[in-house]
């Protein structure tokens, strides 16, 4: 299997020559297309994707090691102005292993007065990811040098896309900038169900608006109470949630930032297809230091909480999930290379009257990854992604608790 | 009449008693070369008269940015700000010295902007954030921006002292600018070292 991905992958690197010229292709004005093609080679449990507690896109659970070509995903993305101080953003992605495999993606338009002094507003409105992710980056979403996000960023683009509108104002504060963000939203009432029932994990998957995620098999207290999907984009209790964010960009190149999430979420409403208002709460703390010109150092930390069911006379809800992690990434610039190493820290903790310590994680991972940008239309990704973790609720589907899994992909993306 | 008097004045401007050359050399503390500097003289401590001819000046706007990225214009200046891209273009600037928007279509040619006071006018586009430029309205005949070799050359200086002021949009200075006596001789050219230390430029981008 290693053989037939090795010969893959020279295929792969053979090819890139013909991607480095792609055809050429005028897309009208304000259109932007990322086309992915990857091949993978991974051994380990089943994934999440797959009915398993496998913490990656991949794997089938089966024995040695799996090579497999991933269908091409693309995403189209339209980015342009509605009128002088207006603009919108709209991306649609194709992937196949999703439930609709054609998704919308984000939708917004984003209003910026040209700035009458120091201090310069601006206003969005639709559904976006809010700003937690350092990794993301342009309007398709991408991540910045690697394939996989670390599991802080995977649960944001899992779980915490919004409905919202936000307001930012930034000014120059002692040498530095500073921007403060307040947001109001909707339709992220079920943000936590993934880290309660299956908790972290490390994809570069972009949840749709239209698309339910899968759940590994629940307990026995909660298999009746919730189906083994969840939709992430879903309002289900009529409150608003809100979010801040406050970023410093200080004089010497480091960027400070905080961000506060708050779902107001009911955790006794409920739909009629058993999805629920998780109330969830969490706090993201991030930094990013440039150390020359070539090499940067992003580092994230979130803790929060989530709370799902109806409370009982002592206070206690259905499901009570406490989750954190935190990870660090460096990335190095030789010409036409970025090389990166990241390690992730994640745990979750169960304290709810249904949903056990079995059901609680502690896990970490380390991944490495090269980019070769061979034109500025065409990129070739390799990356080597480890995750170690430990969840007895693995005995469910008959696999020991503690799993750890290794995941080698390379992935030519096409910017057109 | 008319035309003695301005015998007489071009007489008195262009031939001064002793001029010399100076030759600016702005420099980091590692020796690197700092081009986009702008430097202008004072000789006495004084302005000298402004060219009376007006010269055209312009920053375009190409491949995304603007071009030059830092432009000295005389007081009284008229700057045109040609857009060559495909695509839409919103220059402002706030600046207390000229507050203005441009709203630019792809491909538009023709728009100027008039300076009439002195100061720095750092330039902004609003959709695309990336874009920055600075002009420098000066108010003194003798202003030049250095080169890429970070030099600045003034011919025929008149007067033996000579406030010399350095800015650049990044120099670690309040308001980004020193000032240094020199002492020009009456002739031959003397050069001055001028050694800064710059801020790493800004981190830009929006996230919409």
């Amino acid at each position: 299997m290693a053989a037939a991905f090795g010969a893959a992958l020279v295929a792969f690197a053979w090819s890139a020559p013909a991607f480095a010229a792609p055809p050429h292709l005028d897309l009208p004005a304000n259109l932007s297309a990322v086309i992915d093609f990857r091949i993978v080679l991974t051994d380990g449990e089943r994934s999440f994707t797959d009915g398993g507690f496998g913490k990656s896109r991949f794997a089938n659970g089966g024995s040695g090691l799996d090579a497999h070509a991933v269908p091409a995903a693309a995403e189209l993305v339209w980015h342009g102005p509605i009128a002088w101080n207006v603009s919108g953003t709209v991306a649609v992605a194709y992937q196949d292993e999703q439930d609709q495999p054609v998704d919308l993606i984000q939708a917004f338009v984003s209003w910026r007065p040209v700035p009458r002094g120091e201090t310069r507003f601006s206003m969005r409105a639709g559904l976006y990811w809010p700003e937690v992710s350092l990794e993301h980056e342009g309007a398709a979403w991408q991540v910045s040098d690697m394939i996989t996000p670390s599991a802080i960023n995977s649960w944001i683009g899992e779980e915490v896309k919004v409905v919202g509108l936000e307001a930012m104002a930034s000014r120059p504060l002692l040498g530095g900038r500073v921007s403060a963000t307040l947001g109001l939203f909707g339709f992220n009432d079920t943000a936590g169900t993934l880290l309660a029932f299956r908790g972290w994990a490390l994809h570069d998957q972009q949840t749709g608006a239209f698309s339910r995620q899968p759940i590994p098999p629940l307990g026995p207290d909660m298999a009746g109470a919730q189906p083994q999907w969840t939709t992430p984009t879903l309002e289900a209790d009529h409150r608003i949630g809100f979010y801040g964010r406050l970023e410093y960009q200080m004089v010497a190149p480091v960027t400070l930032s905080a961000f506060y999430y708050d779902n107001r979420g009911d955790p006794a409403a409920f739909t009629n297809h058993l999805q629920w208002g998780w109330r969830t709460r969490f706090l993201n703390l991030g930094a990013r230091v440039d150390l020359g010109a070539h090499t940067r150092l992003l580092a994230q930390a979130l803790t929060g909480s989530t709370l799902m069911g109806p409370e009982d006379d002592e206070d206690d809800y259905w499901v009570e999930t406490h989750f954190r992690s935190a990870f660090l990434r460096l990335t190095h610039e030789v010409g036409p290379l970025a090389l990166s190493g990241r390690l992730d820290l994640f745990d979750t903790r169960q304290r709810g009257e249904y949903v056990h310590p079995e059901d609680a994680e502690t896990g970490w991972s380390l991944t490495g990854a090269a980019d070769w940008h061979i034109t500025s239309q065409a990129q070739l990704i390799l990356e080597w992604l480890h995750i170690e973790s430990d969840r007895l609720a693995r005995l469910r589907i008959g696999e020991a608790a503690r799993q750890d899994q290794n995941v080698v992909q390379a992935s030519m993306r096409l910017s057109l | 009449m008319r035309a003695l008097l301005s015998i007489l004045v071009a007489l008195f401007s262009a031939a001064p008693a002793a001029a010399g050359d100076l030759l600016v050399q702005v420099r980091t503390a590692s020796g690197a070369a700092v081009p986009n500097a702008v430097v202008t003289l004072y000789p006495g401590g004084r302005p000298s008269p402004l060219a009376q001819e007006r010269g055209t000046y312009q920053i375009a706007q190409r491949d995304l940015q603007f071009s030059p990225f830092v432009l000295v214009v005389p007081v009284g200046a008229d700057v045109s700000f040609p857009n060559f891209d495909n695509v839409r273009h919103h220059v402002y600037s706030f600046s207390p010295v000229r507050r203005f928007e441009l709203r630019l279509y792809a491909r538009e040619q023709a728009r100027n902007v008039h300076f009439d006071r002195p100061g720095i006018v750092p330039l902004g586009c609003n959709i695309h954030d990336s874009m920055i430029a600075f002009i420098d309205v000066v108010d003194t005949g003798f202003a030049a921006r250095t080169d890429g070799a970070g030099q600045a050359r003034f011919t025929a200086i008149p007067g033996s002292q000579v406030l010399v002021r350095i800015w650049h949009p990044y120099l670690r200075a309040p308001g980004n600018q020193l000032e240094m006596q020199v002492a020009v001789p009456d002739h031959g050219t003397v050069s001055q070292a001028v050694p800064v230390n710059l801020r790493p430029p800004p981190r830009l981008g929006s996230a919409y």
